[in-house]
């Protein structure tokens, strides 16, 4: 009887089961899904009554998503335009794409005729309505009664391709012929504008896209490889310091971002504005910030005010963060296991053959007595190499050598085989890691990214570490790539070419792999009386709540030996009138009885030892005495930082500062590349140039080389601290 | 316990029976989380509860006409709900056996009661291997907290059968306990 009833109390834990909150993603679909099934089960059309459900479908008890069919309609006639575009007019030169759009109303009219035809020659072609889903892939030959076999055209496949993403299922016949005449609904229009960058990359002139584009003459046109998924996300906003004094954010060493815009630009492409994360673009090249002398102090701060490159009237406060590097004595073995991705689509020269190249590097840069394991998924599955020491370096090479691309991908555990493997091999003060490399086919054994996540930050509780490396393009997830990193207190990188990979593997393989401090978060305060707005570039995706600062549940990003971290915030004097907001009304007696003082603000920075749990705390304040009066003043890391700043940006279509020309941010990297010992500032200018030849400027405000005959250089540039140079 | 939500149900079925679209699509919409989460305290994984909360939400439209007012719109709920996952488990593939050790959440996104709802895991993972019926008793009168004759109704048997499959399941998590 007691025995029964220790079982029942135990059981009533089962109350305390928690579950997940539905995504709200899901939940549409199913809400979908089952008006979708209602309106089948209704012995007759229900008739057609104007509610708030209307928005799932169109007409009288059809069942089309209205936003689908819309979608599509307009998508439809793009199709054409490409069709036409890209057979007829294959050499329009790219600049007119610019000016093109500017010419909003002949665009409408175009629109409404390709719409026209669109609609008319749909019942033509089209497949029966009982069958219903008819993809877009299908589309291009619905709308073109004249050419019923589509042409093979490469940019045409493309652009459809990606054009599914937002219309999946497809809109029947008599959909069109009701929605057609109707105004396109402003949502769609902006769901368009999502697809029209993509598609507009290879597509010239007399493009039909209306709105989205049009509106933003000067902006980006991005191209992204088919299959690459970024986390999407707003750049951070100005903020009045009155209301909103504390900014708190996490940490980022990640580089990934700049190496996989570099990888697009040198293809000659523009990279989509949400694959532009501007703090991986400042955190990709070395700064030479001076490092705190012992393992008390993991890192230290080092700041300056400088003028803004893009903004007479606002200054530029960077806080440069550099890791404490222990010397080779204090140097813990190492315990690595690489989990790798060897699966058909690995089998490309930058992928699997690029990543067997690094990952010799990162041997030879070992000690005798770190340990080495390898473990594969997909294809080959299984442990490649038991945990051997890295003294028996010819085993390990060997074992790296024989790794083959398979063209299955069976779902085996991957990932936990790996923690399993790295366990066994953990030693006394080992530092642990697995390494997963892929190009972005998380066949891993855990199908959720939730999961995943879940199941990555356990591991870390228990001492192993996760760092991710991308390779190739095409297939990329990196948001999943970032969350699992972050997850698991490593970092991501994208590995593009080999130099890459000695950068990443050997140069930073100390940062990357020993971790010195983690959950690093950062709080500055603004003091109202000295600045009255500021901006943090960058770091949206790793914004914290102001509470969260002191929580010590609440995870961060690490920071590893050496590593160097900056941050930049665009202030705005107090008094210099340059405001983006008006001053309040009502809120100037509590400033008035705050203490004056000198200090533009206060800088707070708590991180936890890698074994601790409980967090320290570095505060310094933010004086005046920082603040340098003029660029030629500041240090080359600083205006290098700003130019780096200035060039992400202008290449996101950023809100702010895009009044540069490229030209400028050349000459102001060109200015500020110091020793650049490595030549990555150099690759920088190049890169610089490549977005200036892909997107000239054209607007009033900067002029690029391509439309002023003294290659920009008749406009004075401000304070680059350098000679321009057309490079 | 379940009072307020009976009486708007049972009026927004009655009215979805007759073919009206927007009491139906707010019935769904209104359950459509407790469907979710008894669904991923059944299965253990989001992507599972998920696409069950989808069939389920797809068989009310017409399963709706069945349901005859006779128990509790959320008993009978359940009762399409466990079904649903019986139907989806028992399909082979759908039974990933590598992935059992990280269901649910993981105390990081969830702060409140960790070490309860640690325990409560493990106790999942011990029930959720024994056989269908005792599972289901087991979830339904500790999870679920009903009382015999309750879930008798939601597993369609007698209140006697369930008692019986407590007491079997009681037997075979003993020794685990």
């Amino acid at each position: 009887m007691d025995d029964d009833k220790m079982t029942d109390d135990t059981l009533s834990t089962l109350k305390l089961l928690r579950t997940s909150a539905p995504s709200s993603e899901a939940k549409k679909l199913a809400l979908n899904a089952a008006m979708l099934a209602f309106d089948a089960a209704q012995p007759k059309a229900a008739p057609a009554k104007r509610n708030w459900l209307n928005r799932w479908t169109l007409g009288a008890g059809l069942g089309v998503p209205l936003g689908t069919a819309v979608a599509a309609l307009v998508l439809l006639p793009l199709g054409t335009q490409l069709y036409t575009a890209t057979s007829h007019h294959i050499d329009v030169p790219k600049k007119d794409v610019t000016i093109a759009t500017t010419d909003l109303p002949a665009h409408q009219d175009e629109g409404e005729a390709a719409k026209t035809v669109a609609t008319t020659a749909a019942p033509d072609n089209a497949t029966p309505p009982s069958t219903s889903t008819m993809t877009l892939k299908q589309a291009p030959t619905l709308q073109k009664p004249m050419a019923p076999v589509a042409p093979p055209v490469d940019a045409d496949q493309r652009a459809v391709a990606q054009a599914t993403v937002i219309a999946e299922d497809a809109p029947q016949t008599d959909a069109l012929a009701t929605v057609a005449p109707a105004p396109v609904p402003e949502a769609v229009t902006r769901d368009m504008t999502v697809a029209a960058p993509k598609l507009a990359a290879p597509m010239p002139a007399n493009g039909m896209l209306t709105g989205g584009l049009a509106q933003q003459p000067a902006s980006v046109v991005p191209y992204q490889p088919s299959g690459d998924t970024f986390q999407k996300f707003d750049e951070n906003r100005t903020k009045i310091t009155k209301t909103d004094p504390v900014s708190t954010f996490s940490i980022d060493v990640d580089t990934a971002s700049y190496s996989y815009v570099r990888g697009v630009l040198k293809d000659g492409n523009l990279p989509d504005p949400d694959a532009v994360r501007l703090e991986e673009m400042i955190n990709y090249f070395p700064y030479d910030y001076p490092a705190p002398t012992s393992l008390d102090t993991p890192f230290k701060a080092t700041m300056a005010v400088i003028p803004t490159p893009w903004n007479d009237k606002t200054e530029l406060l960077e806080i440069g963060i550099k890791g404490y590097v222990p010397p080779p004595s204090e140097r813990k073995p190492e315990n690595l296991t690489f989990l790798i991705d060897t699966s058909g689509s690995m089998d490309e020269p930058n992928k699997l053959p690029l990543l067997k190249r690094s990952f010799g590097l990162l041997v030879d840069t070992l000690q005798p007595n770190d340990t080495v394991s390898i473990v594969t998924y997909a294809g080959s599955a299984g442990v490649a190499l038991k945990a051997t020491k890295a003294k028996d370096r010819s085993t390990i090479l060997g074992a790296i050598d024989a790794l083959e691309p398979e063209g299955s991908t069976d779902g085996v555990d991957g990932i936990a085989l790996a923690y399993r493997v790295n366990a066994e091999a953990k030693g006394d003060g080992t530092v642990n890691r697995v390494i997963l490399a892929t190009d972005g086919d998380f066949n891993v054994g855990i199908d959720e990214p939730d999961q995943l996540k879940t199941y990555i930050k356990t591991q870390r509780d228990q001492g192993i570490f996760l760092s991710v490396m991308g390779f190739g393009r095409g297939n990329l997830d990196d948001a999943l790539m970032q969350a699992l990193a972050q997850n698991g207190n490593g970092n991501a990188s994208y590995i593009d070419n080999f130099q890459e990979a000695q950068k990443v593997l050997v140069e930073e393989g100390g940062a990357n792999m020993v971790t010195i401090a983690k959950d690093v978060k950062i709080q500055v305060e603004f003091n109202p009386a000295q600045v009255s707005e500021y901006r943090l570039i960058g770091y949206e995706t790793r914004a914290l709540a102001n509470e969260d600062f002191n929580n010590d549940k609440v995870d961060a990003g690490e920071i590893g030996a050496g590593h160097t971290v900056t941050a930049i915030y665009e202030i705005t004097p107090a008094g210099a009138g340059a405001d983006l907001n008006d001053p309040l009304r009502y809120a100037t007696s509590a400033a008035a009885s705050a203490p004056v003082s000198d200090e533009l603000g206060f800088l707070k920075m708590r991180y936890k030892a890698p074994e601790g749990d409980t967090s320290k705390l570095i505060s310094t304040p933010i004086t005046k005495d920082l603040v340098v009066a003029n660029m030629d003043a500041a240090g080359t890391d600083q205006r290098f930082a700003a130019a780096v700043a200035a060039f992400g940006q202008k290449l996101k279509g950023s809100n702010y500062g895009e009044t540069l020309s490229w030209q400028q941010i050349t000459d102001l990297a060109n200015g500020a590349k110091g020793a650049d010992i490595d030549g990555y500032r150099a690759e920088f200018v190049q890169l610089v140039k490549i977005a200036g030849l892909l997107n000239p400027d054209h607007n009033g405000n900067g002029k690029s080389i391509y439309d002023d005959p003294n290659g920009g250089k008749g406009q004075p540039t401000r304070g680059t601290g350098g000679q321009p140079t057309a490079n | 316990m379940r009072s307020a939500a009976t009486v708007s149900n049972g009026a927004l079925v009655a009215r979805a029976k007759t073919g009206d679209r927007q009491a139906f699509g707010q019935l769904v919409e209104d359950n459509y989380d407790f469907i979710f989460r008894t669904a991923c305290k059944w299965t253990g994984k989001k992507s599972d509860a998920e696409d069950i909360a989808q069939e389920v939400c797809i068989k009310l439209a017409t399963a709706i006409q069945s349901f005859d007012g006779r128990s509790a719109f959320t008993s009978w709920l359940y009762r399409v709900t466990i079904n649903m996952v019986r139907d989806m488990q028992r399909s082979s593939v759908r039974r990933d056996k590598n992935v059992d050790a990280f269901s649910l959440v993981h105390p990081e996104d969830d702060p409140g009661n960790q070490e309860e709802s640690a325990t409560a895991k493990e106790l999942w993972r011990a029930v959720s291997e024994l056989p269908e019926k005792q599972r289901e008793a087991i979830m339904l009168v500790y999870a679920e907290d009903m009382n015999h004759a309750d879930a008798a109704e939601i597993m369609g048997c007698k209140e006697a059968t369930v008692s019986w499959h407590i007491h079997e399941a009681k037997k075979a998590l003993r020794g685990l306990l």
